[in-house]
């Protein structure tokens, strides 16, 4: 980049929005070509079709020629309006071939953008936020790309081509129409700018409505509970009136930019009509005036609506201008979001000490979350494969940290992770991901190619066994979002299934029986016994003696510090 | 024709309602239609006087020279060019501001319904969706007067009186309008309409489930990642967006055809008018000048027609919102009755012979217990076993098939459950939080709470100490449901927002679930002072998961539903 234009970038520096918008472009080229020269098509054809209308009434009105002299020129002007008709189907399909390949392309990237980010730093995010975003957000780019940016270059070439015919026509004419025109990107050029920053605004306001909703409607029965429903419906009305404000104030302006281009294409036209049907009566002698004739007259009048038109049009996909720029500052924002460097140097293999190979190792190991005091560390530990650790500690202690930082969820601040590479991570926490699906498809996320067989013997071996023959649809029996149809203990069994299933080697749990009952529970030591025979490495956090019971090691945290030093047995502290 | 009849009815039959939310502002809605039509005339009537005027001055300029006014009708070009403008600005800011209004007031109508819904009904739905009705259901619905009903009342009643004002002149060319221009609407509305019906129909439901798979990505990153089972997950991903841009890429060419024959056909009929123009000016029974306007004036009946074919293909899309909306409201909960007095001393509590099913499945069967004023409690129960139904009755979220409830000498059942609920404070099995402060959360127990008050409960749930040492005390935002806190801090902070209810009847649904021993101790300990004076029933899965109760009982589940032991 030059001196000058990054001085020239400083004062007046370049939206990066719209910088966003248009790399986002590049593979959509060829359709955009085609969008383009199909409307010049139709601008070619307008301008056949309009000449041979006016050359008809001309002829006929003035020399008297009949529909036997001039049914060719109709034929013409016939042709002309099928291609017309053809092209602009091909102009509008084009275009939205633009924008369906760029949303797709736009949800791949802001996908893995999310993966990039991890669990722990989503947390704080609402879901339904990043929903709206993926899906609403992403689809309101499409406009942008099927019509507003077609629509731009065709705005300053087709408007070109009729001045040129126009000109040659009557320069005259052709001035009252350049009068106008300029003036036109100036005005949508200076509200666009307002409607812009209302757009954003109003983007904003629609993430958090519908964050506001989710939050609100998931928590009904809590409301409902504490007699606070009517509060919370006021709450609602009052928040969608706030977005109805919103909405007006971007829309008043939005309005006023079309409506400042109607004026001027209007005026622009009673103007020309006034200005030849004087010229014709020879009221005006001053330049080209007396050489109009009822052919090249009309065909001026025609062609005055026809020259603002793709202006109007451009108007009209202004919003769609305005809603992409808006939903792309939100999109930047996340795909901007800095993603931090992974933390598990899980190609650093260990050495093997003694028989065992260590599973888990962490050095010095600190973490902190933004905002927050230190979670963790300095912490070193090592566990050995096969090995099964129980964590324990009060609430808030850093358990679950420490297991998200083994996960690779979150990158320590300082010290060094590392974990023995392995197909995957068994994972397992108090709030298990039930997907819309079947329970076999719930079950082949970890296992895609496990056999039904497979899947009954962990259901089995996770106490599901009975639900599963009770359960009319068997494995087809379809499970909706946080788990219809399954009690807060079957959808925890269910997660406990997977690890079964899975042919991940070791095994997070993040106090895997907070749910269930003694019976269940027992069924499920007995299942993790199970599981650690098979020479897994499980690290447990958990309060549940039983669990402590069955550890190897039983590791105390508190402060993000282990308390007494690995390897130690805990003492069990009697619950009641 | 069959399918259409159907689908007639079925489109009748959804938006019914609707329509009827949209018949309180009629007055409000004319005036926009009127508007709309004004702003069509005026385009209408620009092009064709401009058209006549210059054809007229064209032809008074060829003969002898005569007087020919140009101020009337150029004057009438300026009218014509100033009032479409305005008509178009205020037509379009005046709908907008209707539709909105509707929307906001919908909007609140449907959450105020969500809201009286009982337990069971609500259990039904998955949260997502119940989110998505809120808004995007809601949002479709806003194409139902914008661009459903006022544009093609408009475009008919200016079709209908163009070819009218044509018949005036030329009768043949009136005919040839109606002939061609009525079927063209006929095709932008009902055709268009069954045309993109099956795609639009699932776009609506296609588009839900990208959300619901969207927020799965969100909520089970940790999951997902840890297993390697991303892709996986985004097979099932890409499997909706495939489907949904499909029918997105149908629905467009579909509208794009139709844009192209709404252009075929206007331009046609111009040139039609412009061929019986021409052989009515030689036989002498029509003027340039009319010719000339008739012919432009047609070409500007296209700016009335131009935002069907959009709006009708995407009917279907509205037609499934509106239905998804009525199913919704359809659900309308009959718990009313008598409602009872706030506050008051410790009341009874009694369980008589209570059974309750779901489907064919007797969840509860035969339950007899009783709590007198001040007693506490416990009742024990393996998960699944029944306990919170236990609970859920007692606050009426629903109501048992056999036996019933009573609260001091009334019986639940006959009671309004706000005032029901006002005297019971209840901790659910699961910590519901909201996205909010942690005062924010905590003062739903109390909305009149002093940040005193607050400390001062905190202090009960051993949560003082982590609460002052957050950088922002008790504005420290929770995450969506409580994410920022660990489980059992969110246990007990729905705990603390029990207690500060201060509710004369308590019912606890495993109060220190999720907390280490020591923890457990602290708010055991604080918990058995605080009970003192209230009736209480306090459930869990162990009694050492409890604080000391007067009498305990164990919920025994067998294929019959579970009933009461006395332990």
């Amino acid at each position: 980049m030059s001196r000058g234009s990054r001085s020239g970038a400083r004062s007046r520096p370049r939206n990066p929005s719209r910088a966003w918008l248009e790399a986002q472009a590049t593979a959509i080229r060829p359709w955009h070509r085609r969008a383009l020269g199909c409307g010049l098509i139709v601008a070619v054809a307008t301008l056949v079709q309009m000449g041979g209308l006016a050359w008809i009434v001309a002829h006929a009105v003035i020399a008297g020629q009949g529909i036997a002299e001039l049914w060719p020129v109709l034929l013409v002007v016939g042709l002309a309006l099928v291609l017309r008709a053809a092209a602009q189907w091909g102009q509008e399909v084009s275009g939205q071939a633009c924008g369906l390949t760029v949303k797709r392309e736009v949800r791949a990237q802001l996908l893995a953008k999310l993966h990039a980010l991890g669990p722990v730093r989503l947390a704080s995010r609402h879901s339904a936020g990043i929903a709206s975003q993926l899906v609403d957000q992403v689809e309101s780019l499409e406009g942008y790309y099927a019509r507003f940016r077609p629509q731009v270059m065709l705005a300053l070439l087709v408007p070109l081509l009729y001045l040129v015919v126009v000109l040659w026509l009557n320069w005259l004419a052709a001035i009252w129409l350049l009068i106008a025109a300029p003036l036109i990107p100036l005005f949508m050029a200076l509200i666009g700018m307002g409607a812009q920053r209302l757009n954003e605004a109003q983007f904003r306001a629609v993430t958090r409505l519908s964050g506001h909703f989710l939050d609100r409607v998931r928590g009904i029965t809590t409301l409902q509970l504490f007699g606070l429903g009517e509060r919370a419906t006021a709450e609602v009305s009052d928040v969608a009136h706030d977005y109805r404000r919103r909405s007006m104030r971007t829309l008043r302006v939005a309005f006023l930019s079309s409506a400042v281009l109607e004026f001027f294409a209007a005026v622009s036209v009673a103007v020309v009509a006034i200005y030849i049907g004087l010229g014709l009566l020879g009221y005006i002698d001053y330049g080209p005036a007396g050489e109009l004739d009822l052919f090249s007259g009309l065909f001026i009048l025609l062609l005055a609506p026809e020259f603002f038109q793709p202006l109007r049009t451009l108007s009209q996909h202004y919003h769609d201008r305005a809603s992409a720029l808006g939903a792309a500052e939100g999109l930047m924002a996340l795909l901007d979001e800095p993603v931090p460097v992974p933390a598990t140097d899980s190609a650093s293999a260990q050495a093997p000490s003694g028989a065992m190979t260590a599973a888990v190792e962490l050095e010095a190991v600190e973490l902190s979350h933004v905002g927050r005091q230190r979670v963790l560390g300095p912490l070193s530990l090592r566990v050995e494969s096969g090995e099964v650790v129980a964590l324990v500690g009060p609430s808030g202690s850093g358990k679950s940290s420490l297991l998200q930082l083994i996960a690779g969820f979150v990158a320590a601040d300082r010290g060094r992770v590392a974990v023995t590479p392995g197909p995957a991570i068994a994972w397992l926490d108090q709030r298990p991901l039930i997907i819309q699906g079947t329970l076999a498809e719930n079950l082949r996320l970890v296992a895609p190619t496990a056999s039904d067989a497979a899947l009954r013997s962990a259901l089995e071996e996770a106490g599901l066994g009975a639900w599963l023959r009770a359960a009319k649809g068997g494995l087809d029996t379809p499970l909706g979002e946080r788990g219809v149809g399954l009690s807060g203990g079957e959808g925890q069994r269910l997660a406990l299934a997977r690890v079964f299933l899975s042919p991940a080697r070791l095994v997070l749990l993040d106090e895997p029986t907070a749910a269930l009952d003694p019976e269940t529970e027992r069924a499920v030591v007995t299942a993790l016994q199970r599981l650690a025979a098979t020479g897994r490495t499980l690290l447990v956090a958990t309060h549940h003696p039983a669990l402590m019971a069955m550890a190897d090691r039983v590791l105390a945290l508190d402060g993000g510090r282990l308390v007494s030093a690995p390897g130690t047995l805990w003492q069990e502290v009697p619950i009641s | 024709m069959r399918s259409l009849a159907i689908r007639l009815t079925d489109l009748y039959r959804s938006l019914r309602p609707w329509l009827a939310v949209l018949g309180a502002r009629r007055g409000r809605l004319w005036l926009g239609a009127a508007l709309m039509l004004a702003t069509l005339v005026s385009a209408l009537g620009l092009l064709s006087l401009s058209g006549w005027f210059i054809t007229a001055t064209a032809v008074a300029a060829l003969s002898v020279p005569v007087f020919f006014d140009v101020f009337a009708p150029g004057s009438g070009v300026r009218a014509f060019a100033v009032a479409r403008t305005a008509s178009r600005y205020l037509e379009r800011l005046y709908n907008h501001d209707t539709v909105l209004r509707l929307l906001a007031d919908l909007r609140g109508g449907v959450f105020a319904r969500l809201v009286r819904l009982d337990a069971r009904t609500l259990s039904r739905a998955r949260a997502a969706q119940w989110l998505n009705r809120l808004t995007a259901d809601i949002d479709t619905l806003d194409n139902l007067y914008l661009r459903l009903l006022a544009p093609p009342l408009v475009a008919l009643v200016a079709i209908l009186g163009f070819a009218l004002f044509a018949m005036l002149f030329l009768p043949a060319a009136g005919w040839l309008l109606l002939a061609l221009l009525l079927p063209l609407w006929l095709a932008l509305t009902l055709g268009c309409a069954l045309w993109g019906w099956r795609a639009s129909h699932r776009r609506v439901d296609r588009q839900e489930a990208l959300r619901v798979r969207a927020v799965e990505q969100v909520e089970g990153l940790a999951e997902l990642t840890a297993y390697a089972a991303l892709e996986t997950h985004l097979d099932h991903w890409r499997a909706e967006e495939q489907g949904l841009i499909a029918d997105q890429r149908q629905l467009g060419q579909r509208t794009a055809a139709a844009n192209a024959l709404t252009t075929l056909v206007i331009q046609l009929a111009a040139v039609g008018v412009l061929g019986l123009g021409l052989a009515a000016l030689s036989s002498g029974v029509l003027s340039g000048a009319v010719m000339v306007m008739l012919t432009l004036g047609t070409l500007a009946v296209a700016e009335g027609l131009g935002g069907l074919p959009m709006a009708f293909t995407q009917l279907g899309a509205t037609q499934r919102a509106a239905e998804r909306l009525n199913a919704q409201t359809a659900l309308t909960p009959e718990q009313e009755g008598e409602s009872l007095q706030s506050g008051g001393a410790a009341p009874s509590l009694a369980y008589r012979d209570v059974g309750l099913r779901q489907g064919p499945r007797w969840v509860l069967r035969g339950i007899d217990l009783a709590l007198a004023p001040g007693q506490i409690v416990g009742v024990i129960g393996a998960s699944g076993s029944g306990k919170s139904t236990l609970a859920q009755l007692a606050v009426r979220a629903f109501d048992p098939d056999v036996g019933e409830l009573r609260f001091d000498d009334h019986v639940v059942a006959e009671l309004a459950p706000d005032s029901l609920r006002a005297r019971i404070g209840y901790l659910t099995q699961r910590s519901e939080l909201f996205h909010d402060t942690l005062a924010a959360n905590l003062r739903m127990g109390d909305p009149t709470a002093s940040d005193a008050q607050l400390w001062a409960v905190l202090e009960q749930v051993d949560l003082y100490d982590w609460a002052e040492a957050l950088p922002q005390g008790l504005q420290t935002w929770v995450g969506e449901q409580g994410r920022q806190l660990s489980g059992g801090q969110a246990r007990r902070v729905a705990l603390a927002r029990v207690m500060l209810r201060n509710s004369p009847l308590v019912i606890l649904d495993e109060p220190l679930s999720g907390l280490d021993a020591a923890t457990a101790q602290v708010v055991r300990a604080a918990l058995s002072r605080w009970l003192a004076g209230r009736t209480a029933l306090l459930l869990a899965h162990e009694s050492a998961a409890l604080p000391g109760c007067d009498s305990s009982w164990r919920l025994v589940s067998d294929a019959g539903g579970a009933t009461l032991q006395k332990i």
